[in-house]
């Protein structure tokens, strides 16, 4: 790239990191606002008085320390799940020829097409009769079937050539042990991805949740935020200041998973 | 050496038990509500197909649909080049790279009721940021949500930047699984960015395309939390898509049967364009 | 051979699959009936808490010292759910075989939450509720713990009786009641040398409050004038104020598109050509609370609920003032109730905490430190800590409220249906898209239709 590409190139990112910014800024910025300012007319992006306020109340509304180890719990175990079942879906579909395999990926996307707020009442049955009701692995597990996941697997692995299994085949590894040893390796940023998905989908995740768990101690961050929304009254300064807080761990696991998208370094050469 | 028949369905068990289990089987249920009138409380009374015999009859039913297609198509492309931009600056080699690439993921991590809040704090007709801005310099103000264009226009706007960062990561990774070798040999011949985007990285890309267009535009025909917290589906009905109407039927109006009916429609119609891209792209197979 | 297995396979997949979708409907198949799984006294923690075998055949009356859970749904507004937590802490130590699990929820998440619960077999014990009606079949009937249900009934306002009594039963006990109500930014009325009504004898008309807020306007420097809750039961205050009602006095037709409803709504639509109501709140969805919060605004017709909020306020003074009039006062009650459910395998130990919590002293105790308004008529003169004179003002919208606002809004089987329509139609003759009477029109087709179709 030139130099004066690049400069270019900065000045685009910048302008529009600015632009994009900008409502998260307020975002951050207002939960330091105590309950008059939010409102002020006109508005203002600064906070004139400097306030904690937010913060302090809503951690001592519920048992935010709780809710954040359950959420952190019921992300980190889902989303090794995922991983794990998504990409070993995705392999399948990608690199094996089997009958109806066209229709089995199709029909795992097409799960994406229900809107489960309407079938809501026939999962709930489901989960009672399984006896995951109330407990985590109600949230845990059938989240972690994502037709997302499959489909973002199967859809990179059509990019990596076949001779790389039929080496190891000729070796003869088993399948299992390709899918450890060759696949899941040069796949890393499908993982990385996934990681990334995963732990904004559980962090986030609200439905799942809303309809399983029925204990405040095994609340976890989103069910507890959604309480600060009545019939008539929002209390957005606890909102806003539970956001920020719980966007932080997101936010991390996006910084350190996006390293891993890295060029794809194995093929080079292969298919060539 | 071939491997033994069963090896895919082994790999693939644990997910589908669980669709199985999770999803498919409770939308069964969901089909057997479509043929009958429930409240979703009381015992439901069998109608056959009178749910969607009012559906098709019905004009709002379709006048929903109708715009939810309108959505579909504008916010899907733009969300597909926003993306796609972004993420080919973002695999450059550069100073700050993965800031960068934060900043825009950044939305996507926040929950829509704050998108609304945010976004409405901003477009306020009478006490938005922008409005207030546009008064000041002396100019008219912008009906931003209660004039029906430009409530559209603003729902578009706020669903670009809540949603761009996500399908930005899945490029990213796309991007960076093209071989560079291509890239070298393009160079060599002498050919040009565009020719070389044309060329290459279209082409190569074309499973990850096709993965973010299925899954942008089933998104896009689900879309509604944003909606519901940015308009409220206003004003008026000018921006409720069908998936909101879907909940108001079922959850407000408590006419689970038909809105059970109407999301089988929307199955169908959803299903159809995904074979459709399907067919198009053969899987997303590259040539 | 592999083909075989394969097949072998797909065969045992489809086999698994059968299980668990038998597995399924039997236990579907007793819909209604299987209540007795419902006695899930110990929640402990850990994971896997479903304990659905654990179902206790001895049933009710064994309320002794049996241990039990109870639990409770919940959602909160302002300040209520910590006054309730107060609440249950001292019944759990008047009690100590009973635990009451307060499962808090977001108030648009409650029907969602309550229906999963009670359609999938697994009711809660307790929930607080706004749309009784809804739940009326599935509620337990509290006849058999009250005693005498005259004597019940009577100690509660008559007005609300419609909500908590139907088919003849009591079906829960009313917490709270609301009064919609007119909240003024008293700093921009001092400045603009507007004086508001200083009782009952001086409400103003319509026409002379729209007066009053031009000139908060022009001299005060109100940006706008009024903000307006945008929802179908806030509206219909001037519905009932130009003396229409929604339904006629027997609920057999629709009436709001008479005279006097068309009339309101050509009033509502000029106070916004007018400039007084901005359209951002009705069209645009802006949030009325926010607005009024920025001190630009004169007044929010809105409710007591509001007061707890509007509290916190310390950049300008406000007020509470009487709504004005057209053909006659009005104002329309609402309410909360606390409801049990049958099939819930705790209902006496349910019931005996909901006649504890409609007490006189609960319930006093409960509004008081909420800033409720009770529904008790021994609770009507409560010591507020803060607003005295305010709950006043409501309390006298309420007892200048004709009966058509209780009856309109107690058909809730009915209303439920085409509130989001409701909406729509006024949203529509806003915009200037359909003339009042046509939407009203449209309207009462509508709800005519709906009657039609519930009886």
């Amino acid at each position: 790239m030139t130099a004066r590409n690049k400069a270019l190139l900065y000045i685009a990112l910048i302008a529009l990191s600015l632009l994009y910014l900008f409502p998260v800024v307020w975002v951050v910025l207002s939960s330091f606002k105590d309950a008059n300012e939010l409102y002020a007319w006109p508005p203002r992006l600064f906070p004139k008085h400097f306030t904690l306020e937010n913060y302090t109340t809503a951690l001592e509304e519920g048992n935010f320390g709780r809710y954040f180890l359950n959420s952190a719990f019921v992300t980190i175990t889902s989303t090794l799940l995922l991983i794990l079942i998504n990409t070993m879906a995705g392999f399948a579909l990608a690199k094996y020829r089997f009958k109806g395999d066209t229709f089995i990926l199709i029909a795992i996307i097409s799960t994406l097409m229900i809107p489960l707020e309407v079938i809501m009442i026939p999962i709930f049955k489901v989960i009672s009769w399984l006896g995951m009701y109330n407990s985590y692995w109600g949230i845990i597990i059938p989240p972690a079937a994502t037709p997302t996941g499959v489909f973002l697997m199967r859809q990179f692995l059509l990019t990596v050539p076949d001779d790389l299994l039929e080496a190891g085949r000729i070796d003869g590894a088993s399948e299992w042990r390709l899918y450890t040893r060759v696949i899941l390796p040069i796949a890393t940023p499908v993982v990385a991805t996934l990681a990334i998905f995963s732990f904004m989908w559980r962090w986030d995740d609200f439905l799942w949740p809303l309809i399983v768990i029925s204990t405040p101690e095994k609340y976890t961050i989103q069910l507890a935020l959604s309480n600060f929304i009545g019939q008539y009254d929002v209390d957005w300064g606890s909102l806003l200041a539970m956001s920020v807080v719980s966007m932080i761990p997101v936010l991390i696991v996006f910084l350190i998973f996006q390293r891993q998208f890295v060029k794809g370094i194995v093929m080079t050469g292969i298919k060539g | 050496m071939r491997p033994k028949s069963y090896v895919p369905y082994v790999f693939l068990m644990p997910n589908l038990l669980i669709f199985s289990v999770f999803i498919v089987f409770p939308a069964l249920f969901g089909i057997v509500y479509s043929f009958h009138k429930y409240d979703g409380l009381n015992p439901m009374e069998f109608v056959g197909f009178r749910n969607y015999a009012s559906l098709l009859q019905s004009r709002e039913f379709w006048e929903v649909m109708r715009r939810t297609f309108v959505y579909v198509v504008t916010a899907v492309p733009l969300i597909f080049a926003g993306a796609l931009l972004i993420a080919m600056m973002l695999v450059q080699e550069i100073r700050g790279r993965g800031l960068f690439r934060a900043v825009y993921y950044w939305p996507v991590m926040i929950s829509f009721i704050i998108v609304g809040l945010t976004w409405k704090w901003i477009l306020g007709d009478s006490f938005g940021v922008v409005n207030y801005l546009l008064e000041r310099i002396g100019l008219e103000p912008v009906k931003w949500l209660s004039d029906p264009t430009y409530a559209k226009l603003s729902v578009i706007l706020a669903t670009l930047w809540s949603r761009i960062g996500f399908y930005m990561v899945i490029f990213i990774a796309g991007l960076q699984s093209i071989p560079q070798d291509y890239y070298e040999a393009a160079r060599i011949d002498g050919a040009n960015r565009i020719r070389t985007f044309f060329n290459i990285t279209l082409p190569l890309l074309k499973p990850t395309s096709l993965l973010v267009l299925i899954l942008s535009v089933i998104e896009a025909f689900k879309q509604y939390p944003l909606m519901m917290a940015l308009t409220g589906g206003g004003p008026g009905k000018a921006t409720t898509n069908i998936v909101q109407y879907i909940y108001q039927t079922g959850f407000i109006k408590m006419q689970l049967g038909m809105a059970s009916a109407m999301s089988v429609v929307l199955f169908v119609i959803i299903a159809v364009f995904t074979v459709f891209q399907f067919r198009l792209t053969r899987g997303g197979a590259i040539e | 051979m592999d083909n075989k297995k394969g097949r072998i396979l797909g065969i045992l997949l489809l086999a698994v699959m059968l299980v668990f979708g038998l597995a399924a409907c039997g236990g579907g198949s007793g819909k209604g009936g299987n209540a007795s799984d419902g006695s899930r006294q110990s929640e402990g923690d850990g994971g896997g808490s479903g304990n659905t075998g654990a179902s206790d055949d001895s049933g009710s009356g064994n309320t002794g010292g049996k241990q039990v859970t109870l639990d409770f749904v919940w959602f909160t507004d302002g300040i209520e759910g910590e006054v309730m937590k107060a609440i249950i802490k001292d019944y759990e130590a008047e009690n100590p075989n009973v635990k009451i699990n307060l499962v808090e929820v977001a108030y648009s998440d409650l029907s969602t939450k309550l229906r999963t619960m009670i359609a999938g077999g697994r009711p809660p014990a307790l929930a607080r509720v706004t749309d009784t009606g809804y739940y009326k079949n599935q509620a337990l009937p509290l006849d058999d713990y009250i005693g005498d249900q005259e004597a019940f009934t009577s100690q509660f306002m008559d007005s609300i009786k419609p909500y908590y009594v139907m088919d003849g039963k009591v079906i829960a006990v009313p917490m709270d009641v609301t009064a919609n109500g007119l909240i003024y930014n008293k700093t921009l009325f001092d400045k603009a040398g507007v004086q508001v009504p200083q009782s009952p004898d001086e409400v103003w008309t319509w026409d002379e409050f729209k007066d009053a807020l031009k000139q908060v306007m022009e001299k005060g420097g109100a940006k706008f004038g009024l903000v307006w809750d945008f929802t179908p039961h806030r509206y219909s205050t001037l519905l009932y104020q130009f003396g229409g009602s929604i339904f006629n006095a027997d609920g057999t037709a629709a009436a709001i598109n008479d005279d006097a409803g068309v009339k309101a709504l050509e009033y509502f639509v000029q106070l916004h050509k007018d400039g007084i109501i901005p359209e951002s709140v009705w069209l645009g969805g802006e949030n009325p609370n926010n607005l009024f919060r920025t001190g630009t605004v004169a007044a929010h017709l809105a409710g007591n609920w509001m007061l707890s909020n509007y509290r916190e306020i310390t950049e300008f003074e406000w007020g509470v003032t009487y709504m004005p009039k057209a053909e006659r006062r009005s104002s329309v009650p609402g309410g909360k109730y606390v409801m049990a459910f049958k099939g819930s395998g705790v209902e006496d130990e349910a019931a005996k905490f909901l006649l504890y919590l409609s007490s006189k002293e609960v319930n006093g105790r409960y509004c008081q430190e909420s800033l409720f308004i009770s529904p008790r008529k021994d609770n009507a003169q409560l010591d507020y800590a803060f607003g005295k004179e305010m709950f006043e003002i409501f309390s006298n919208e309420l007892a200048n409220t004709p009966a058509e606002a209780a009856n309109d809004w107690s058909r809730q089987e009915l209303i439920t249906q085409f509130t989001t329509d409701m909406r729509n139609q006024i949203v529509e003759a806003v915009a200037g898209n359909m003339t009042p009477q046509k939407a009203m029109d449209q309207l009462a087709a509508l709800i005519n239709a709906i009657i039609a179709n519930t009886n």
